[in-house]
């Protein structure tokens, strides 16, 4: 099969022969072990933000009946990495005046918080680097670092427009996180647990009882929440280019600026696999007769749907106001996610 | 019950949005991979000057009577006239275009009694050296070789003779600002 269980178990097997000739312990294995899935992760990542960059232009492209990139390669598929070597060329300016070490220490924040979230992150059967028995509670965690990276990057560079932005995305995203964390918690009380595997499992191969029926509530309040999180249109305020020229990131140059740029797509991959996990049922086929699709290919294939979903959304809607924003989310999202919440109790309480 | 018709009709709408922007994501595209296709360009299009030739002869249709060079309002046109001494015609022994002056306003293409001379629907002449864009004999005979064109020449000359002579006259009459106009209207008559 072409499930990556077999692929792993290969692995596993050549890593402790090998180590046991060497007469290495048991810890540096592990180590070892724990080093490589994270080189693979952050492999995986890499090749996934280029891809999402890519569709991202194509799908804009063709929302306005245009082609996109179309010069480098089949369709401009290597238009993100021409992109990316001219970006890894560019001179590194910091600003005079700008906080040094918080300048510098931003980005990597920015791209070390979406990286941590992939370690709970179901790729398919028994491709789960950490089953950790708070799953869901440190992806909402570790998420919420991208405030703190955007605070970060908007205070270092000592610009009105950078800070502006910052600001605005502080308190967006602190907004926008409690009908967030309220919208997961319904789908957490019908599966008793808060662990990722766990959750997958509770969903099975069936279509009709994944939780995004039930939860449909919450599935539609966590897509506008996490929309929201994502500093994308319509709740791009915090980069709004034509009133804060590009915000928190405008006096960020070459690799720094890649980096939050790929963080800003991963996060988008992070929504998608999140909502994939929570509500889609994981990397489990909607029926049992289409396990022959590898796991991974069902996950990466409803990841991306969500992706494009946002995507969608960004080509549709235009920006909102910032007191609509905060009302949308103080007056609207979070009663519906409280009522959503309640009723879900009341339900899993009663039956 | 306000709050709850307007988050009704708010989903209603953006549900709306997604349906009119879904829409056009099946649609096929417009663009143009301009270098790799391009358009056919109309008929009557002003591109770049071209001299013709006649299609059976390959001979220049061209008798190096003047007029375009006349009625060109910026002069961008340069003709040196020779005589053949055997068939007596004349012909062009240069004609060069400049195109960095040329204004592409066709009206050497409206003087010309000889289909000698026409603004062809080429373009995409952008190069580095502005001297490159000064368009002799030869480079002009060969943009215009694969250029069609309807015959005036004949279709008159086909008329009864009376008709002739209005038509001359009209044609002259398009560089009349300039006192020797009529003279050279009247050489070329002689050609024909």
């Amino acid at each position: 099969m072409l499930e990556l269980t077999g692929l792993f178990q290969w692995i596993y097997a050549i890593a402790s022969s090998l180590f046991s000739s060497l007469g290495l312990s048991e810890i540096i294995l592990d180590i070892f072990l724990m080093v490589l899935a994270g080189a693979a992760i952050i492999i995986f990542l890499a090749l996934m933000a280029l891809f999402l960059i890519w569709w991202e232009r194509k799908v804009a492209a063709h929302f306005q009946d245009r082609l996109g990139p179309m010069m480098t390669g089949w369709h401009g598929w290597l238009q993100t990495i021409a992109d990316a070597i001219k970006l890894l060329q560019k001179e590194d300016i910091v600003v005079a005046n700008a906080d040094r070490p918080v300048h510098f220490w931003a980005p990597v924040v920015a791209f070390a918080s979406c990286f941590m979230v992939y370690a709970v992150i179901p790729f398919g059967k028994g491709a789960l680097a950490a089953d950790l028995n708070i799953g869901i509670l440190y992806i909402l965690a570790i998420t919420t670092f991208t405030v703190i990276s955007i605070v970060m990057a908007g205070w270092a560079s000592n610009n009105k427009y950078a800070l502006l932005g910052g600001m605005r995305s502080a308190s967006q995203v602190i907004s926008y996180e409690v009908p967030l964390t309220l919208s997961l918690m319904g789908a957490v009380i019908m599966a008793g647990t808060l662990s990722t595997g766990q959750f997958v499992e509770a969903q099975g191969p069936y279509i009709w009882k994944w939780f995004v029926w039930p939860q449909f509530l919450g599935f539609t309040i966590y897509l506008m929440a996490s929309t929201a999180e994502l500093n994308r249109t319509p709740f791009d305020l915090p980069e709004a280019e034509q009133e804060l020229v590009a915000g928190f990131n405008i006096e960020y140059s070459g690799m720094k600026f890649a980096m939050f740029f790929l963080a800003e797509f991963l996060n988008m991959f992070t929504v998608g696999a999140v909502a994939t996990t929570i509500f889609l049922g994981g990397w489990q086929p909607p029926f049992p007769a289409l396990s022959f699709i590898p796991s991974w290919i069902w996950f990466l294939g409803k990841s991306l749907f969500i992706v494009f979903l946002i995507m969608w959304f960004k080509w549709t809607y235009p920006r909102v106001r910032v007191d609509h924003l905060l009302a949308f989310a103080w007056k609207v999202l979070l009663p519906l996610s409280f009522a959503n919440l309640i009723l879900t109790a009341a339900g899993v309480l009663i039956f | 019950m306000g709050y709850f018709k307007d988050i009704a009709n708010g989903i209603y709408n953006l549900l709306l949005g997604l349906k009119t922007t879904g829409k056009q994501l099946p649609q096929r595209a417009v663009t143009l991979q301009y270098p790799k296709e391009k358009m056919p360009m109309f008929e009557r299009s002003r591109g770049i000057v071209v001299l013709l030739s006649d299609p059976e002869t390959g001979e220049l249709n061209c008798t190096a009577c003047m007029l375009c060079a006349k009625a060109c309002p910026v002069a961008a046109i340069t003709i040196t006239q020779a005589k053949d001494p055997v068939t007596n015609k004349r012909y062009p022994k240069t004609f060069e275009v400049n195109n960095l002056i040329c204004c592409f306003c066709g009206l050497c293409e409206e003087a010309c009694n000889f289909d000698a001379i026409k603004l062809a629907g080429k373009y995409e002449f952008a190069t580095a050296d502005k001297q490159s864009l000064v368009f002799d004999l030869a480079k002009l005979q060969e943009l215009g070789r694969d250029v069609k064109y309807e015959k005036k020449r004949k279709a008159v000359a086909k008329k009864p003779a009376a008709k002739i002579e209005p038509k001359e006259k009209a044609a002259a009459a398009a560089p009349n600002p300039e006192p020797p106009a009529p003279d050279s209207a009247d050489g070329s008559g002689d050609t024909l």
